[in-house]
């Protein structure tokens, strides 16, 4: 009962997804329907059941009290929001907004940095054997394969006060003697490139693989410059990769906060950290999930004018999902 | 096709990359340099991590454990990651608008947006509670595993989707003609097309699954300890040991190895076939 | 329809899955342990499995704020003992997460060192026992840090240190507001608004030094003295003892501030709803056991909270750095327990600091 009453509901909105036209198409429209519902049913299913519902039991605590020892109780209340907008038994203060920004940068630092390594590694690798090319990407990805502390640690030894490159620093009088480049604001930068580079680089290869060359043949002629030709030409087929790749990107580092604690010296909170710390060392449930609460409001928001933009960069056919 | 590619491109190209390459194995390099570390109270190089992991039974569990999640799950979350970027590409309505045209979007992202705490605690409440009013999904390496798909199914859509959009519709529509029936098109035509996606999707499912500690330490269960779970514990109490950083040269080293070994021999196939001709 | 039937056969065959414990159950008792990886003698294992025919299932957590978190979400009916250090047992306990020990089924209770018998994190030890125990101090590289004075000086005066990259514990920020009380001389156990805001302040000043490495816990930050990525750090003596035991860490030298340091406890708890109390009152009980205590203490490398385990105590275990000298005892503190009200502003500073 419980199945079926959830998976008619799926079907409606998965059908109101797909504006419905008049009679004559109307049969065509219906099996488009059925086959949206047979392909997409299962996957979107699964994450409502498995994600979807759970979570809102736990983010509907948002709206409780906590009480001394952080824990959900009635009554009702705006408190944990109060909180999330900056109010706590110390005053206001605007912490939580400088924490937004600076996870926004981080989020921006990343995507940048991985996009502009991403590019020119794909293009590294399409150009190779073809039967070489899966090699060149397990070994893309396989680095993340160990354990994220051990790496990162290891970062933090290569860009320690010991390390070669940091001798050069100190050469040049960036890092003052006795410290390391790590921690800092380039090893975290370093370490974010680390950490996504290879969700940037696996979407845009499996869109860039299947490049159009007759395309870049035909605009030889037209654009001069080689960097026009790639822009012109290129560029515009990559997007719909680029722009999955941003997404596994940008909304990860957003609530990164591993990289910046073990390179960064870890000196302010990042939104990742300040929602973690609520549900554990310093814990406060009810503003933990009003803070995951704005947050996915936020990144909704976000992704939604992501989607018109991309849309209008795309051309006709949706560019990302 | 890369013939297109001019040959100072092409040097750029791998001036660029081949350093990218090095840099991504260079703290790879210092994990493999410290698990060489000397046996206590003694000097020089040793063996001595490896052989006190290889005594190590827990070690040895968990590392079993994780591979069945990683790729137990990634294989299911790749099917349905895959044909929820085929669907959302080919049948939904083109130029929808309005929350209902987002919402399967949005419900897509939702994944990989939520924290990761959050993530795990919602689904441990939720397991409980099944499991208190059904019996069914106690939690262990079962609950894991449906956890992992949850999360890696964004990834594996949107890459898939990534490969589809923009590919000419005609296509499909003349392998329509070709096939009549929707499913054979789907197998002979837009898998081989997707193909690197898939494969790609299924790596990013890997590697997502086999380093993730905070959703698997709450979905699991008693006993059922994974790799990234051990691990953690592990350097909390006694910090990155040599045995930690041996584990992690051993796993990285085996997989070079059969990648590379299995290359090899495929090439080496490949050319035998095409000989007698 | 059919495909809807084939995805909940998927479904439920994953659930099926999923417990393998159930068969189990019926034929030995299981002893659920909740504890830190590599946190007890596999050997010792065996040996409370083979004297009540028993199976004891382990697993791993790598922080006490998860493992509270865990059991806040449902954990705590999933496990029969779990190893929570002592400033949590009040908040545990408070939240109705652990249950009162019956202490006439822990007669081993009294080989207990009599400090340990009434502390006062849980005073008559009501909810919890002792497990592991040991001191917080300071780790410094003589080389880099000229006789540094033994006090807390050493890491929040910067004319101590200038130059060299040092760091803070992480944690929930207990250990960091009582040192830095403890430098100001408002005592390690300070606990009150005035005074956490004092020490508060003083953390905020540290975190803005240029040298600054980061919060970094004590055994991480061992590694990262061993290494040389920082010159000065807490550490805990008996990941101090084992790098001196084993040759790793020489030139270190380590020391109590004068001021006053943490006594930490690792204590072992018995959660709420427990699927098998009685035998996790067994378990703790052989702990508790004097040879038993001290081959934990000897696989561990960390002092025993057990004066029947003393004497079989073996190696580094022997030397002053873990049996501290009457003088010693006069500045080590248990972490102060936070009730009520009081936590939940502590929580707030603490959250203040970090941002």
């Amino acid at each position: 009962m419980f199945f079926r009453k959830r998976t008619a509901l799926l079907g409606f909105f998965l059908m109101s997804a797909s504006s419905l036209p008049q009679t004559a198409v109307q049969t065509e429209s219906r099996a488009r329907a059925f086959r949206l519902w047979i392909t997409a049913g299962p996957g979107l299913f699964w994450i409502i059941l498995f994600l979807l519902i759970p979570s809102a039991v736990l983010l509907g605590i948002g709206f409780l009290s906590s009480n001394d020892y952080g824990s959900p109780v009635m009554p009702i209340t705006s408190q944990p929001f109060q909180q999330v907008a900056g109010f706590s038994m110390l005053g206001w203060d605007d912490g939580n907004i400088i924490i937004f920004l600076r996870s926004l940068e981080q989020a921006g630092i990343a995507t940048v940095v991985t996009a502009l390594l991403a590019y020119p590694l794909v293009f590294f690798i399409m150009t190779r054997p073809e039967s070489v090319r899966p090699l060149l990407m397990l070994f893309i990805v396989l680095p993340s394969w160990t354990n994220q502390v051990v790496r990162t640690y290891a970062w933090l030894e290569l860009l320690g006060p010991n390390a070669p490159l940091t001798w050069v620093a100190h050469a040049l009088h960036i890092v003052p003697p006795d410290l390391g480049i790590a921690p800092g604001s380039f090893a975290v930068t370093t370490g974010l490139a680390y950490n996504y580079l290879p969700y940037m680089i696996v979407p845009l290869y499996a869109s860039a693989e299947r490049l159009d060359w007759t395309l870049v043949e035909a605009g030889r002629d037209l654009y001069a410059s080689g960097f026009k030709l790639f822009w012109h030409t290129v560029f515009p087929q990559t997007i719909p990769g680029l722009l999955s790749g941003i997404i596994f990107v940008a909304i990860p580092a957003f609530g990164d906060y591993v990289v910046p604690q073990l390179l960064g010296g870890d000196r302010a909170l990042m939104i990742g950290s300040l929602i973690a710390n609520q549900f554990t060392e310093t814990p406060d449930w009810p503003y933990g999930a009003a803070l995951t609460i704005i947050m996915l409001v936020f990144t909704a928001a976000g992704l939604i004018a992501f989607r018109i933009l991309s849309r209008r960069l795309g051309g006709s056919g949706e560019a990302t999902i | 096709m890369s013939n297109v590619v001019p040959r100072s491109v092409r040097t750029m190209l791998s001036a660029i990359s081949w350093p990218v390459y090095i840099l991504l194995y260079t703290p790879l390099a210092l994990v493999a340099l410290y698990s060489f570390a000397p046996a206590p109270n003694q000097t020089g190089h040793s063996l001595h991590a490896y052989s006190v992991l290889f005594a190590d039974g827990d070690v040895g569990a968990a590392l079993r454990r994780s591979l069945i999640l990683a790729f137990g799950s990634a294989i299911v979350s790749t099917s349905l990651g895959t044909l929820l970027g085929y669907g959302l590409c080919r049948f939904r309505a083109p130029n929808a608008r309005g929350i209902a045209a987002n919402l399967p979007s949005l419900i897509i992202y939702t994944p990989i947006i939520m924290p990761s705490l959050v993530f795990g605690i919602s689904e441990l409440i939720f397991f409980n509670f099944v499991h208190s009013t059904t019996g069914l999904l106690n939690a262990g390496l079962g609950t894991m595993v449906i956890a992992h798909i949850t999360f890696q199914v964004p990834y594996v859509a949107l890459t898939v989707f990534a490969r589809l959009a923009g590919l000419d519709p005609n296509l499909f529509e003349a392998s329509h003609d070709l096939y009549a029936d929707g499913i054979k098109s789907f197998f002979y035509l837009t898998v081989p097309v997707v193909r690197p996606a898939i494969i790609g999707g299924f790596l990013l499912g890997i590697t997502l699954s086999i380093d993730d500690f905070t959703i698997s330490f709450f979905t699991s269960g008693p006993g059922s300890v994974t790799l990234p779970i051990y691990i953690y514990g592990a350097i909390a109490r006694k910090g990155i040991s040599p045995e930690i950083n041996a584990l992690g040269t051993l796993m990285i080293a085996v997989i070079i190895v059969l990648a590379v070994a299995h290359f090899f021999i495929n090439r080496h196939r490949e050319r035998a076939s095409q000989l007698p001709v | 329809m059919i495909k809807m039937r084939i995805l909940l056969a998927g479904c439920l065959l994953a659930m099926g899955m999923s417990s393998p414990r159930i068969a189990q159950a019926a034929e030995t008792p299981v002893l659920n342990l909740f504890i830190w990886s590599s946190y007890i003698d596999p050997a010792l294992i065996t040996a409370f499995e083979k004297k009540y025919n028993v199976k004891v299932v382990e697993t791993d957590y790598a922080s006490n704020a998860e493992m509270s978190a865990k059991l806040k979400a449902g954990g705590d009916a999933q496990y029969d003992v779990t190893v929570p250090s002592s400033y949590y047992v009040p908040e545990l306990a408070a939240e109705g997460l652990i249950q009162p020990i019956d202490h006439s089924q822990v007669p081993n209770y009294k080989n207990l060192i009599a400090k340990f018998q009434n502390p006062s994190y849980d005073p008559g030890d009501k909810y919890s026992m002792p497990y592991q125990t040991g001191t917080t101090g300071i780790v410094y590289d003589p080389a880099k840090i000229k006789n540094p004075p033994q006090s807390w000086a050493a890491l929040y005066d910067p004319k101590v240190n200038p130059n060299f990259p040092f760091v803070l514990p992480k944690g929930e920020g207990r250990d960091q507001i009582a040192s830095a009380c403890a430098y100001l001389g408002l005592g390690f156990t300070c606990s009150t608004k005035e005074d956490w805001l004092k020490a508060a302040k003083l953390i905020v000043a540290t975190k803005k030094r240029a040298n600054f490495a980061g919060f970094v816990d004590e055994t991480p930050a061992r590694d990262q003295m061993k290494s040389g990525l920082i010159a000065i750090s807490t550490a805990y003596n008996g990941d101090i003892g084992q790098c001196y035991a084993d040759g790793s860490c020489k030139t270190l030298k380590y020391f109590l501030p004068k001021e006053g340091t943490e006594q930490w406890v690792d204590t072992m708890a018995i959660p709420a709803h427990a699927p098998n109390p009685k035998l996790a009152l067994e378990f703790i009980n052989f702990i508790l056991d004097g040879a038993n205590g001290a081959d934990l203490s000897n696989w561990n490398q960390y002092a025993s909270p057990n004066q029947a385990s003393q004497s079989a105590l073996t190696g580094i275990l022997q030397t002053e750095m873990f049996t501290p000298s009457a003088a010693d005892e006069k500045i080590l503190y248990f972490l102060p327990p936070l009730e009520g009200a009081q936590y939940k502003l502590f929580n707030s500073i603490w959250t203040s600091v970090l941002q």
